[in-house]
């Protein structure tokens, strides 16, 4: 390096010239800077000395002021370092620091030592292990390797890359990544959390109280209001995947789904997210989608926290997509223009008294019965993550303003929530009821959804589903 | 870390340590610096190529160049005697494509590098020192359905290589959209100062002072609207600017003499291996490395 860096100032005399001027400038201010300060702390110096010797016994006074001065009155050389450093300091301070980030290569996974297995997910198996030079308990994620033609499984290394940059409190931490004996063993090492939400949901007599719900609501909207302003969509939103510690802290986790967007969006696949919190322009066949996916998913998991059971279980995609429009109504070219051009729309046939009913571009408000202990501002909240139009969803960073948020109960802090015995701790967490995330390089399915509606017209919209006769199932 | 620091990793990349740059992998097994220099830019140079000829667009192929740059760096990195430049600049871009909205198969990215890498049809002057056929020969770069297999293994090998060596770190945030950004701040409005800022930030990609490795992007950024305003004759505001964009004067300086120099350090360099191919896998830079020492031996 030191030869390429002599090259430039050899070739360049004019420019070098250029800096030594600079340099010469600066030091002459830096020199005028010190004197100035000098001449300042000399004055107080003296000023204190005279204090202190006014007050002072004999003793001290001879022991501190002395010493001091002696410092001072030095040749001058340790006087411009010393205001050097000052104005270095000041300069700093008005220019933005950027993080210091390095790269290394990976470590070994032998540095940890595993303890038992937690789960499996869609894609890697989870461990709890304990880094052997310092103690630390970590989970460890395996990614899954296998059936990867094109080389590293791409999933693995947008899960990497979104979760380096992910730094935030409510989205777990990426620390490191490790790498075993042969080339395709690669490990994440993440900070251990006790608890999964689905889990502690699932072993609840009761569901969380509101004030409850409100704090792990808003812990996962900074979160995921932090993911989006990054331009991060998680597309594996759900409460297996919310991650909880004996702190009342909340974590989004498993970004094995996740990937960079952009403006205009890209051609994506539709296979993400898990059926249950998947978005009706998803389960339409959208090609092109953005945030408000995740904004779906989050209205999904408001519902399940508020019933501790998850709002719209479906059992294919036909069936899911029948559910939602129980709940919320069905679509109408009012409230969700253009959904009749998304590729699965061509096959739903919608009741005809529905296209009057509706009034106003504004999504309906869900079934006040099915909620019945939620206030109403928080009932117009849910309603508008479920809105069935994905540009009138809230954005997370919207969301977090809501009165919803601010009307009593409040939010309960942290640190008084209550603690949970852990199952990811010492046993093998339980099989999961809810089904696993699409896996990656399925077709599309082309989706024939001329059942959802049963061929029956439906009764009235505001009761939930009581007017669709569903076929499926 | 604050939140208003992490949020900005989205424009700010890792910056190789002091260690990384005082030695590398290669010259620890007996690569000379000069050579490793010159193998390093002729490797960045392949993968512009290959990047253009895939038809990625550029941000995709500068962030390739900056991995393939990284993965060079310090004792830890990769040496020149155990991998080939070709394969890394390779699977630089394939992987860095493969991240991107613009995914490329392997098939196509060895069809491209079996093209340049071609001692008879390259277009490129450290791989085909001949220049251009007259009448294109499709044999001299055909790639046979066996190449085709061993290739992609080595690519896909490679790939996973860069990745344990870099820990990962496939981020790489560029100066080009601040650039755009901090000249509409600025109110410069002519392209050819935009244009110029550009082609200095992409030929600083080439730089043997690795500025994309030493440097956050605001630096580059501000570092070539300096030159390139000033080369243009176009005037900016009165004022140390720069700062506005947490430049500071010394490093503003730094970077524009580097940048200047990167026309010379390219002269420099063809001249330097004129007729000559440049080593870009193990056994040429070996090959090379024996010649030098022959040469020292005779003399």
């Amino acid at each position: 390096m030191s030869s390429s860096k002599s090259r430039w100032a050899d070739e360049d005399p004019e420019a070098d010239a250029l800096i030594a001027q600079r340099k010469r400038e600066k030091e002459e201010k830096r020199r005028a800077k010190a004197e100035k300060q000098r001449r300042e702390e000399e004055q107080t110096q003296l000023q204190a000395a005279r204090s202190q010797s006014a007050t002072a016994s004999p003793n001290g006074d001879s022991d501190a002021p002395p010493k001091k001065r002696r410092r001072l009155s030095n040749e001058q050389q340790q006087q411009p370092t010393s205001g050097v450093d000052s104005q270095q300091n000041q300069v700093k301070s008005n220019l933005l620091q950027f993080p210091v980030l390095e790269w290394g290569p990976c470590r070994h996974v032998d540095n940890f030592e595993r303890l038992n297995h937690i789960e499996e997910g869609s894609y890697g198996w989870v461990s709890r292990a304990k880094e052997i030079t310092t103690g630390e308990v970590v989970a460890l994620k395996k990614l899954k390797m296998e059936n990867s033609p094109d080389g590293f499984p791409v999933t693995g290394l947008r899960e990497i890359q979104t979760l380096l940059k992910a730094r935030h409190q409510n989205v777990v931490f990426l620390r490191e990544v490790v790498m075993g004996n042969k080339m395709d063993e690669v490990y994440l090492v993440m900070d251990f959390l006790e608890h999964d939400l689905k889990t502690l949901l699932d072993d609840m007599r009761e569901p969380f109280l509101p004030s409850e719900i409100k704090t792990l609501l808003l812990q996962f909207l900074s979160g995921l209001e932090f993911l989006h302003s990054q331009w991060i969509m998680h597309r594996d939103l759900k409460t297996s995947n919310l991650l909880m510690n004996n702190r009342g802290e909340l974590k989004i986790a498993d970004f094995g789904m996740a990937r960079y967007y952009g403006d205009p969006p890209p051609k994506l696949t539709q296979l993400v997210v898990t059926l249950w919190y998947r978005s009706p322009e998803l389960l339409l066949g959208a090609e092109t989608y953005g945030p408000e996916i995740d904004m779906w998913s989050l209205g999904c998991i408001f519902g399940e926290l508020l019933t501790k059971e998850p709002l719209l279980q479906g059992k294919n995609e036909v069936d899911q997509v029948s559910k939602i429009f129980a709940l919320t109504g069905p679509p109408t070219s009012q409230i969700w223009p253009g959904f009749r051009s998304l590729p699965n729309a061509k096959s739903l046939r919608l009741p005809p008294s529905y296209s009057s009913t509706q009034k106003g571009t504004a999504p309906p408000l869900l079934p006040r019965a099915k909620f019945p202990f939620l206030t109403n501002s928080g009932l117009q909240l849910l309603s508008s993550l479920l809105a069935l139009n994905p540009a009138v969803r809230p954005t997370a960073a919207e969301c977090l303003k809501h009165p919803y948020f601010r009307e009593d109960p409040r939010p309960k802090p942290k640190e008084m929530f209550p603690t949970f015995p852990s199952k990811a701790g010492m046993e093998k967490r339980r099989r999961r009821e809810t089904p696993e995330a699409p896996k990656r390089g399925q077709e599309a399915p082309k989706l024939d959804f001329a059942s959802v509606f049963g061929g029956q017209t439906g009764g009235d919209a505001g009761e939930a589903g009581a007017g669709f006769t569903l076929r499926l199932g | 870390m604050p939140q208003e620091i992490a949020g900005l990793k989205f424009l700010s990349n890792a910056l190789a340590t002091p260690e990384q740059l005082t030695s590398s992998s290669s010259s620890i097994d007996g690569v000379p610096t000069d050579l490793e220099t010159s193998v390093r830019f002729a490797g960045a140079q392949l993968t512009q190529s290959a990047g253009i000829l895939l038809r990625l667009s550029q941000d995709i192929i500068a962030q390739a160049i900056v991995t393939f740059t990284r993965f060079w760096l310090g004792p830890e990195g990769g040496s020149l005697r155990i991998y080939s430049a070709k394969d890394v600049s390779a699977a630089a871009l394939y992987m860095t494509a493969k991240l991107s909205f613009q995914p490329t198969s392997p098939r196509s990215v060895l069809n491209v590098y079996t093209f340049l890498l071609s001692k008879e049809a390259s277009p490129l002057w450290f791989v085909n020192p001949r220049g251009l056929p007259t009448e294109p020969v499709p044999e001299h770069y055909h790639l046979t359905e066996g190449g085709y297999q061993a290739q992609r293994h080595i690519l896909l090998q490679i790939e996973s290589v860069i990745l344990r060596t870099l820990g990962f770190n496939t981020h790489v945030a560029l100066p080009h959209t601040i650039t755009l950004t901090y000249l509409q701040t600025l109110g410069v409005a002519s392209p050819a100062v935009a244009r110029r800022a550009f082609e200095h930030l992409n030929s600083s990609l080439l730089s043997p002072q690795l500025l994309y490795l030493t440097h956050q992007p605001n630096a580059l950024a501000v570092a070539s609207i300096y030159l390139a305003a000033r080369e243009n004759g176009v005037k900016l505001v009165d004022g140390e600017w720069w700062e506005v964009f947490d430049v500071d004067r010394e490093d503003l300086g730094f970077l524009v003499v580097a940048m200047q120099s990167m026309e010379g350090f390219a002269r420099a360099e063809s001249e330097k291996w004129k007729g000559r191919m440049l080593p870009l896998d193990t056994e040429e830079v070996d090959a090379e490395i024996e010649r030098r020492r022959m040469l020292e031996a005779g003399e």
